[in-house]
């Protein structure tokens, strides 16, 4: 082993399977919004919250609970219209972990994700989705400061 | 199915060392068999991941506990579960920074 492994830091996300989320690479900011009220139309699902976590790469989390048949088939409509790679490729891992996943930590460079779009209701997956949200960013800052004491 | 805590990323693991041998059978082909060491040595992988549930405190004892309890594969388990048993799940290591692939 060549490389000099010093430690680090594992990144924290958010699972479930209830709720429907989408994570966008490469794509700007105006097509993730299209997407996100398109899907929100088709498949009725109230509301969402669109959230940044590096240039170009959006998470999307929406307030409907679903099944997972369901969550499923949302992600791969927007998968299969929207052309997106790094959608298509995060999709398969879901599909291969039965369950889907979004960051909520800093990985590597790259900050915590932050919200950055909200529209229609926000009372159901996306209250729950924000307060587990709060709960991770808690234990992240109690480790930190752990860390530095 | 509940809400979960996943963590992931990659690490270093203290995985034993596996030894190959050969052995001449009765009916005399030379078979090659493969024997688990008792030396240990250190190899970085990304392919483990923890999913915990459970309440507050125990998810950040879970947390705390998992920075040096690496996992053996996909472990799905609650939190109170892995304090109980956290080496029934993982084996000693530490996490590294690096790439790491959204999962």
């Amino acid at each position: 082993m060549t490389e000099k492994l010093c430690q680090g830091k594992p990144v924290l996300g958010f699972t479930d399977t209830e709720t429907v989320k989408l994570d966008f690479d490469e794509l700007a900011f105006r097509n993730v919004k299209y997407w996100a009220e398109r899907a929100m139309n088709w498949f009725k699902l109230g509301g969402y919250i669109i959230l940044k976590s590096s240039k170009n790469c959006y998470h999307v989390v929406f307030n409907r609970s679903v099944s997972w048949a369901q969550n499923l088939k949302v992600v791969a409509w927007v998968s299969l219209f929207s052309h997106n790679r790094g959608l298509t490729k995060w999709l398969l891992m879901q599909c291969i972990k039965k369950s889907s996943t979004l960051r909520v930590s800093n990985k590597n460079q790259k900050q915590s994700p932050r919200i950055v779009y909200k529209h229609g209701k926000q009372d159901r997956q996306i209250k729950e989705f924000l307060l587990f949200r709060g709960q991770i960013k808690d234990i992240m800052k109690k480790l930190d400061t752990e860390r530095e004491s | 199915m509940t809400k979960r805590i996943a963590i992931y990323g990659r690490y270093v693991a203290k995985k034993p060392v596996i030894q190959r041998y050969w052995k001449r059978r009765v009916d005399g082909i030379k078979q090659r068999y493969w024997i688990k060491t008792t030396r240990y040595k250190n190899v970085v992988l990304s392919c483990g991941r923890y999913e915990f549930h459970g309440t507050g405190r125990d998810l950040l004892r879970a947390i705390i506990l998992a920075l040096r309890v690496m996992p053996n594969g996909y472990v799905d388990i609650s939190a109170k579960e892995f304090l109980a048993h956290p080496y029934k799940y993982g084996t000693e290591g530490f996490w590294i920074d690096g790439e790491v692939v959204s999962r």
